[in-house]
């Protein structure tokens, strides 16, 4: 990269300044004619917008750290599970179980929801007042479809870390059923999950000992978590459901940047091209050029 | 898995050096673009990416915008009169469109542009001004464009074209840009024949001993010196861009309506049927994996990596397909993003073989035996005019089909056909119309009719090639051949001329020592790769083959070599055959 900025800076600087109004206004009447002349010159200052922009930004930076806080705690669960996993901490020295951060995740996605639904509605109004391609509606609109999306990850993030967290519970208890003399394979596992009927411990199983009386108490706790955490995943479901909605009505292509750059304005710019067209037609016109010559142009 | 070569340096460059470098926390800007602005950025970049670095809103430098004070504005435009009027304008009255400038162009700024940028009141608010260097879209992590679909009009139509030596600059400029990104500075050489490619390399080489003045490392680093640029025609190959392909890519961009790498279809999802709008590109890792697949290979991938995901989800269902999408997106909702996945790209492999079945296959077996010069069991063909007519005869086919097995057929028979001969065959496929594609080929250098300009040009002998290949599928585009010599030092220096003398090959290992010195090689940025580089640029346009191609090449030297390819524009065969038949017109003044 090659900066420059101080090469435009002697320039300008060296540039003598009442020259400056004079060349621009010589230039104006050869360059950007065509703009000016097909329409007429709207001062498109919209000196109102700032309060409006600044609500959105502001509502905006609070989604976004909702989401973040959200992330952090998805990151905490994954800590805590593995701790549960590798049996490093009794249950009373954990201060926030998962069952207590799952809670607390799925309030924040709750309270995100709300958020992005009220800022839905904002763009709506913006959209109502200053019109679909105003900057300020665009910005309402991007703001929130790239939130949507950053919570969607963000949920999804939270997903992996119990899916994962399930896959390892299942493989220790599988390690363990072995040590009791009892193996078992995945799908066994699940069935028993999904059933709820651990009474096979009561089999062919070795109950004495002390790594047996172990082994199977490791099989209680995570046979416990792997309840507790499909029933967090089923609490959370309808959340999971809403947000596959939201994003579905945007569609994908909302991320892409040629789609949000051509919306905008099109409809003028076809006209303008037409005018431009229909302009040179006209210059053509041969009756035109017949008339100017013979009746001078009446100046009142 | 994020995106790897071209697209990821050119990301990182605009991501941190553009944008990320004028980010103030707690402050959102505004990012205006021009077309090539706007191309560029929308090929490696999405909004989510932007809005992390603080863009909360990108305007057309071209349309209206309305004044935003309250916030300050990046440019990123190409140093052209159209877009540098457009940002004096912002800042001509006395109520400035925006806080403040931030300028980036793609090239370098001519002077007499800078000039009257420094005269204007930007040069006040103008907090960045900066050449970045890259006037390319990455399209690809092996693949460019200069987005230029005019350019086999500007070298090779019939009309005299007064700006030819203007365009060849820019481009050559843009070509530099390409070498600039990544660091390289090669030994460029072109295809001896048609004046343009020696014209073009030299001008390419002019550009790069600038851009290496300014920027003395580019084509430092171990075993760069061996890195080539190299410069070939459009006619070189003719076959490969109409010769219809069956791998993914290739078929789908030829068979479907694909606009802007974007597929449309119908689907179902959570709530009713709608329409849904995918783009294919590298975001997308199914694509990734998929999409130099043959088709017959790609149903049968898709079908399995779903049906394994389900499993491993745990989602029963007794067959894995797109029918049930709906119910399984109700029973998981968070596994939307996957299942999307799968869905558009089986609906993608189902559409192009609904259009193979319909006319296709009995015409790819003809198109196949024509280019290689045998049928599949190796017996040279006897009879090509008698395989050709009943395609020509068959009304249920396009004419632009009918066209690609008559050019394929001229192609066959090497020393061009006589004009009666090919009368006859405009006759019997009734496509008087169109016919003028046909010798428009000859403005590429093609030998279409036998004694004609281009007589004893012909297509280079190729390599023999063993290895189980499809039937419909064993035509490897001439630029692979090419590219392979070129890597083993077999590329002939009388056919294809250095620029200026390259530099010693060595041919020795350099001793590499197992345990030091690799501590950098976790840590580089993406251009800094080890090891040389091929870079090609076609005059004219680029097949999806010829890019496969590419890849092949450097999966084959298990990653010693990178080949990128690129050229003004990417083609299909429709877009090929359109632009060839507007080789004789005059250019419509309305566009």
């Amino acid at each position: 990269m090659r900066d420059r900025l101080s090469h435009l800076q002697e320039m300008s600087n060296g540039h003598v300044e009442p020259m400056e109004d004079a060349e621009s206004t010589v230039s104006d009447t050869f360059s950007n004619v065509d703009l000016e002349e097909e329409l007429p010159h709207e001062a498109v200052v919209f000196d109102d917008n700032s309060p409006a922009l600044e609500e959105v930004f502001s509502q905006s930076q609070d989604i976004h750290r909702e989401i973040q806080l959200i992330r952090l705690e998805v990151k905490r669960l994954r800590e805590q599970n593995s701790r549960m996993l590798q049996g490093t901490t009794t249950m009373s020295t954990i201060k926030r179980d998962s069952n207590a951060i799952g809670a607390d995740i799925k309030k924040r996605a709750e309270d995100v929801l709300a958020r992005l639904h009220d800022m839905d509605g904002t763009s709506h109004k913006l959209e109502e007042t200053h019109g679909s391609n105003s900057a300020v509606t665009r910005i309402a609109r991007t703001q929130y479809a790239c939130l949507s999306n950053g919570f969607r990850d963000a949920m999804f993030d939270y997903n992996e870390a119990e899916m994962s967290h399930r896959e390892n519970c299942k493989a220790q208890i599988q390690r363990q059923m072995e040590i009791v003399g009892r193996e078992v394979t995945g799908e066994e596992v699940e069935e028993m999950i999904e059933k709820g009927q651990w009474n096979i411990f009561n089999d062919n199983i070795v109950s004495e000992g002390k790594t047996a009386r172990s082994a199977l108490s490791q099989i209680e706790k995570r046979h416990q978590e792997l309840v507790d955490l499909e029933a967090r995943i089923s609490g959370i479901h309808e959340i999971f459901l809403d947000i596959a909605m939201l994003v579905e009505e945007q569609g994908p292509m909302l991320t892409s940047i040629q789609s949000n750059v051509q919306k905008t304005d099109e409809g003028i710019q076809d006209a303008l091209v037409k005018l431009g067209r229909a302009k040179r037609h006209d210059n053509n016109n041969p009756f035109k050029k017949m008339f100017c010559s013979c009746f001078p142009c009446f100046n009142s | 898995m994020a995106p790897s070569g071209l697209k990821a340096v050119v990301g990182e460059k605009i991501l941190n050096g553009v944008i990320k470098s004028v980010k103030k926390d707690g402050e959102w800007k505004v990012l205006i673009v021009d077309h090539m602005g706007m191309r560029i950025l929308s090929s490696c970049c999405k909004m989510s990416d932007i809005l992390a670095m603080g863009v909360t809103i990108v305007e057309d430098i071209n349309k209206r915008r309305e004044r935003i004070c309250s916030l300050e504005a990046i440019y990123l435009i190409a140093p052209v009169q159209k877009s540098v009027r457009a940002l004096i304008n912002d800042f001509k009255d006395v109520g400035f469109t925006y806080k403040a400038a931030h300028i980036f162009f793609t090239e370098p700024c001519p002077d007499g542009l800078f000039t009257e940028i420094g005269r204007s009141r930007v040069a006040k608010v103008a907090k960045t001004l900066k050449e970045i260097n890259i006037a390319f879209l990455p399209c690809e992590s092996q693949v460019f464009s200069l987005d230029d679909p005019t350019s086999l009009y500007s070298f090779y139509s019939s009309k005299p074209n007064e700006e030819k030596d203007k365009m060849i600059e820019n481009l050559a400029e843009q070509i530099a840009t390409v070498c600039d990104t990544l660091k390289e500075y090669p030994a460029v050489r072109y295809r001896k024949g048609p004046e343009e490619n020696a014209r073009l390399a030299d001008e390419v080489y002019r550009r790069l001993t600038a851009h290496k003045a300014d920027n003395p490392s580019m084509g430092e680093g171990p075993d760069k010196a061996r890195t080539q640029l190299l410069i070939v025609d459009r006619g070189f190959d003719p076959i490969s861009p109409i010769l219809h392909e069956l791998t993914f890519q290739a078929m789908a961009y030829d068979l479907l309506d694909i606009k802007q790498d974007i597929y449309m279809y119908q689907t179902t999802g959570i709530g009713d049927s709608k329409e849904r709008e995918v783009l294919l590109n590298e975001d997308d890792d199914l694509w990734v994996q998929l999409r130099h697949m043959h088709i017959a290979d790609v149903t049968k991938k898709v079908t399995e990596l779903l049906r394994t995901f389900c499993e491993s989800k745990r989602m029963c269902t007794d067959n894995a397909n797109i029918k049930d999408l709906s119910q399984m997106l109700k029973k998981m909702p968070q596994y939307q993003k996957d299942l999307s996945m799968y869905s558009t790209h089986l609906h993608l492999a189902e559409a192009c073989m609904k259009k193979f079945k319909a006319s296709l296959d009995k015409l790819c077996e003809v198109e196949q035996d024509l280019v290689i010069g045998a049928t599949p069991d190796g017996e040279p063909l006897k009879d090509a005019m008698k395989s050709i007519v009943p395609v020509l005869l068959n009304n249920e086919l396009e004419p632009y089909d009918k066209i690609r097995i008559i050019l394929l057929y001229i192609f066959h028979k090497k020393k061009g056909i006589t004009e009666e001969n090919l009368a006859k065959l405009i006759q019997h496929a009734n496509i008087q119309a169109d016919s003028n594609i046909i010798t428009n080929l000859e403005n590429l250098g093609c030998n279409i009719i036998a004694g004609g300009s281009n007589a004893g040009k012909t297509l280079p002998e190729r390599k023999e090639r063993t290895g189980s290949t499809y039937d419909l599928s064993r035509w490897t585009p001439i630029i692979k051949d090419v590219m392979e010599n070129v890597i083993d030092d077999k590329l002939d220096k009388r056919q294809w001329p250095f620029i200026s003398d390259p530099a010693p090959i060595n041919t020795t290992q350099t001793a590499v020592s197992a345990r030091f010195g690799h501590w950098h090689k976790n840590k580089s940025p993406p251009e800094y790769r080890t090891g040389p580089r091929l870079i090609i640029f076609v005059i004219g346009g680029v097949a999806h083959s010829e890019m496969r191609s590419a890849y092949e090449v450097t999966q084959a030297t298990d990653g010693k070599w990178e080949v990128l390819i690129g050229s003004s524009h990417i083609l299909t065969p429709t877009s090929f055959l359109n632009d060839l038949k507007s080789l004789d017109q005059v250019p419509n003044p309305d566009c």
